[in-house]
């Protein structure tokens, strides 16, 4: 989880070059691991959690170039090769699926990465202690309420029949009553909305611990050297918590094709399944509801190869740009 | 390293190897599991009984073997259904939709007992009905037993207190439909002097194209095929005909009227009673026992009061032709895993234990009880006893909500007993089914190919599947043009469609379908 990422945990380069030690003639591997033999059994656990939870069920995804059932097992099912992956490239839901996946990633990029920065920023500048803290603690709640219960709100304020929401539009605009929930078009707003209410009050967290650590003394110091309010801003705050935006920023575009199973799922109906269609979803549909196994897992093992390469790439891009890389 | 420590070591590598080997090894033990002991996987509708309850106990009497049964919430039970056929866990018994993808590739593998031609020696496994016996196979093979419903249970359940408020008769034709909910809409029939009502009320459907939703009603009323239908000596599925188009045009019309709730695409099914019993709208297309729900509904709400429910059943075209929606006289079957039941012998031994349990014995204890403790015979109808009882309240639940699922012989809406109505106008509503149910059936459109699954819906059906109902609800809604309906149709035959009518017009011809 990006989110479970301290600020603190990243180290600027200063800090890094000052502890490195005096350098020692290399220690044979083994002595090291000899002297160090606790720290490492202490380390064999979490080994143990990777290997058995993470790389053992790898062996799984073999099933994607096989054509899987599942009474015959793992060996027992003929190897297919590329087959499902062909069918995916060439079959009538890539294409869709694809667009529908990256806009929805574009949107969340744009709307949605921001606005915890923005929020903390605003938060920052408020001077009641009382204010700050009581906002804080109001945002952070709707971060603990599930998926169902978001789109059932949704249901309940946009819903043609007795939302709210579409109740006073309706009533303050006129015209015909807009279905916001089934009409393909409000989709992908409502999307963003939900995003944007459940999870921005959370994202500040990260932001506003990196904001406390900013040192005063530069204010201070820009203070007595004439700086507004706006070039403490820009020249101070703005920087400070700039290599925590990298990082979140590196960390997201990892996830940009995790589109939010469930959040999408409770929100595709019949009328917007074409713009709705994502490959979580597709994956969800195809393996569960259809027991296609092997073509979903295809689905789903290109998805994670796209997601490996986002994250790289954005890493790179960060360190070309500049910045600490997360790598 | 010391001795010591490295003895140490060698313990630790050896005891953490052994536990992975265990743990990979898990599944092994289950392949010894008694043959006294048959396990089940079933739908559920509401708590899980407890298993060992009175009447699981007195189940296990009967058929002679202890019955460990995972009872699956009916929600969610398809996807339940695929997860377990993916896992090494099959159930011996297991209550599955034998036409579901993921079922048929696992008994083409060889997962599961082909059962044709071996049950004719069970009295009561023997197939009651040979047209529900064929619409069961799969491809010519037969993989479980199925289990019997009504042969036709569609109806439009109606306000009746709305009809008479505006001196208008019960519906016979596809017009008189309209006129009634046209009135409904617009003539104010619950009277305070809002137009806040709406004819007809439908749900998000949950199923896909020919699933018994209001549509395939419908479309069934204006001669489209159920499902599948001969034209020019080919068989084509339904909505590729003229009578699909023309009744969704006349459904459309509805929708663009305001007949129709404007939530449709999007009205949980669950919720599918509320704007009836509030009000809102005064028709339902759906099985006839929505009528009783609705009954009881309006009874909960209002003892004194609550006669405001009538139920029709299908209907003609103006110009007098009738054409019936059935049902496919069963819901899944129940099929015997190969995973503990390895020989023939076994499988007689469950087949023997199964009979027992669907014998007229097993069939009142499926669908009504215990006798003498939760319900008395009177005739042929069950009189609910001792219903105070905590105990004996445990009893119904678990044969309403559970046990029922097994019977398939008797089932529901069919029980060995039936429930004795305790009021006049639910004991009419009863009795009107099966007057209803004899006359449609006698202008119902069969699906000709229900035996019959085509390789590529298996293989491509996830592509498929949602094309049709969706551009349905597309059209319905003024989404889409009449066109774009047709080309969305076309889109269908171009991903894979015109394949499965090859293949389903092939079969249709080898197993005569």
């Amino acid at each position: 989880m990006a989110t479970d990422l301290a600020p603190n945990q990243v180290v600027p380069p200063a800090a890094e070059v000052k502890q490195a030690p005096p350098r020692k003639p290399r220690r044979p591997l083994g002595r090291e691991l000899l002297r160090y033999r606790w720290l490492y059994v202490m380390l064999l656990p979490g080994l143990a959690y990777f290997a058995l939870f993470k790389y053992l069920p790898m062996y799984g995804l073999t099933i994607a170039f096989k054509d899987y059932v599942p009474f015959l097992g793992y060996s027992g099912s003929q190897w297919v090769g590329l087959e499902h992956f062909r069918e995916l490239f060439t079959g009538p839901d890539f294409g869709r699926l694809m667009f529908n996946t990256l806009l929805l990633a574009l949107l969340t990029i744009v709307f949605v990465f921001p606005a915890p920065i923005v929020v903390a920023l605003m938060l920052n500048e408020l001077r009641m202690k009382v204010l700050k803290r009581s906002v804080q603690s109001l945002i952070y709640i709707p971060h603990f309420l599930s998926w169902t219960i978001v789109a059932s709100l949704t249901y309940l304020l946009f819903s043609v029949d007795f939302g709210v929401i579409a109740g006073w539009v309706h009533s303050l605009a006129g015209g015909p009553k807009v279905d916001y929930v089934a009409q393909a078009g409000w989709f992908r707003p409502l999307i963003v909305l939900q995003l944007l209410w459940k999870q921005t009050g959370w994202g500040t967290i990260i932001y506003l611990a990196a904001l406390a650590g900013v040192d005063s003394q530069l204010y201070e110091a820009a203070r007595v050297d004439g700086a507004g309010r706006w070039r403490q801003f820009w020249h101070i705050t703005l920087p400070a918590i700039q290599p925590t935006i990298v990082v979140m920023a590196i960390l997201t575009s990892g996830h940009l094709m995790d589109s939010g199973f469930e959040q999408i799922w409770l929100m595709t109906t019949s009328l917007n399944r074409d713009v709705a269609d994502v490959f979580d979803t597709f994956v969800y549909y195809v393996g569960i509801t259809q027991g296609s196994f092997s073509y979903a897992t295809a689905v789903g093992l290109f998805k994670g190869v796209i997601g490996v390469v986002l994250i790289f790439g954005s890493n790179r891009l960060a360190k070309r740009l500049g910045q600490r890389g997360l790598f | 390293m010391t001795i010591l420590s490295r003895r140490r070591l060698a313990v630790a590598v050896v005891s953490a190897t052994a536990l992975l080997a265990t743990a990979c090894s898990g599944g092994g033990d289950k392949e010894q599991a008694s043959s006294n002991e048959l396990t089940v996987m079933a739908p559920l509708f509401g708590t899980a009984p407890d298993p060992g309850g009175e009447l699981q106990q007195a189940v296990e009497k009967l058929v002679g073997k202890k019955l460990k049964i995972t009872w699956v919430p009916n929600a969610e039970y398809g996807d339940k259904t695929n997860v377990t056929l993916a896992s090494d866990s099959i159930p011996d018994l297991m209550v599955v939709n034998e036409k579901g993808p993921s079922f048929v590739k696992a008994a083409e593998a060889g997962a599961f007992w082909d059962l044709t031609g071996k049950l004719d020696k069970y009295p009561n496994l023997k197939p009651a009905d040979e047209q529900t016996a064929k619409n069961t196979t799969v491809n010519g093979k037969t993989y479980g037993i199925y289990r019997v419903r009504p042969l036709l249970r569609s109806g439009i359940v109606i306000r009746k207190d709305w009809l008479a408020k505006l001196g208008l008769q019960e519906p016979k034709t596809v017009d008189d439909l309209y006129a009634v909910a046209k009135a409904f809409t617009e003539r104010d029939p619950d009277g305070n002097g809002k137009k806040d009502t709406y004819g007809l009320i439908i749900p998000k459907w949950p199923g896909g194209y020919a699933s018994a939703s209001p549509y395939d009603v419908i479309e069934t009323w204006f001669g489209a095929p159920n499902g599948w239908g001969e034209r020019d000596g080919k068989l084509v599925p339904g909505f590729d005909t003229p009578e699909f188009l023309t009744a969704d045009r006349w459904l459309r019309k509805w929708v663009s009227e305001g007949l129709v709730n404007p939530d449709f695409a999007t009205l949980d099914s669950a919720n599918w009673n509320d704007p009836f019993v509030q009000g809102k709208g005064g028709m339902i297309i759906d099985v006839n026992v929505r009528a009783t729900q609705l009954l009881d509904l309006f009874k909960e709400k209002n003892p004194k009061d609550f006669d405001k429910v009538t139920l029709v059943g299908n209907l003609a075209q103006a110009n007098g032709k009738k054409y019936s929606y059935p049902f496919t006289g069963y819901n899944m079957v129940i099929a015997v895993s190969k995973q503990h039941i390895r020989t023939e012998e076994q499988l007689d031994q469950v087949l023997q234990a199964l009979d027992k349990l669907e014998s007229k014995e097993g069939s009142i204890l499926l669908t009504n009880g215990i006798e003498g403790r939760n319900f008395k015979a009177d005739g042929k109808y069950a009189v609910p006893i001792n219903s105070d009882d905590p105990k004996v309240k445990a009893i119904q639940n678990d044969v309403d909500k559970a046990f029922i699922q097994l019977g398939t012989r008797a089932s529901v809406g069919m029980g060995a007993y039936q429930l004795k109505p305790n009021d006049a106008a639910s004991r009419a509503m009863r009795e009107k089914f099966d007057v209803l149910m004899n006359e449609d059936l006698k202008t119902a459109v069969f699906n000709p190919v229900l035996g019959v699954i085509a390789p590529t819906s298996i293989s491509k059906g996830q592509s498929l599947q949602n094309i049709i109902p969706d551009a349905r609800i597309k059209y319905l809604s003024g989404a889409i043009t009449e066109d774009q309906l047709k080309a969305e149709i076309k889109r269908w035959y171009d991903s894979g469609g015109t394949q499965i009518v090859k293949e389903t017009n092939d079969l249709a011809a080898k197993v005569g379908g």
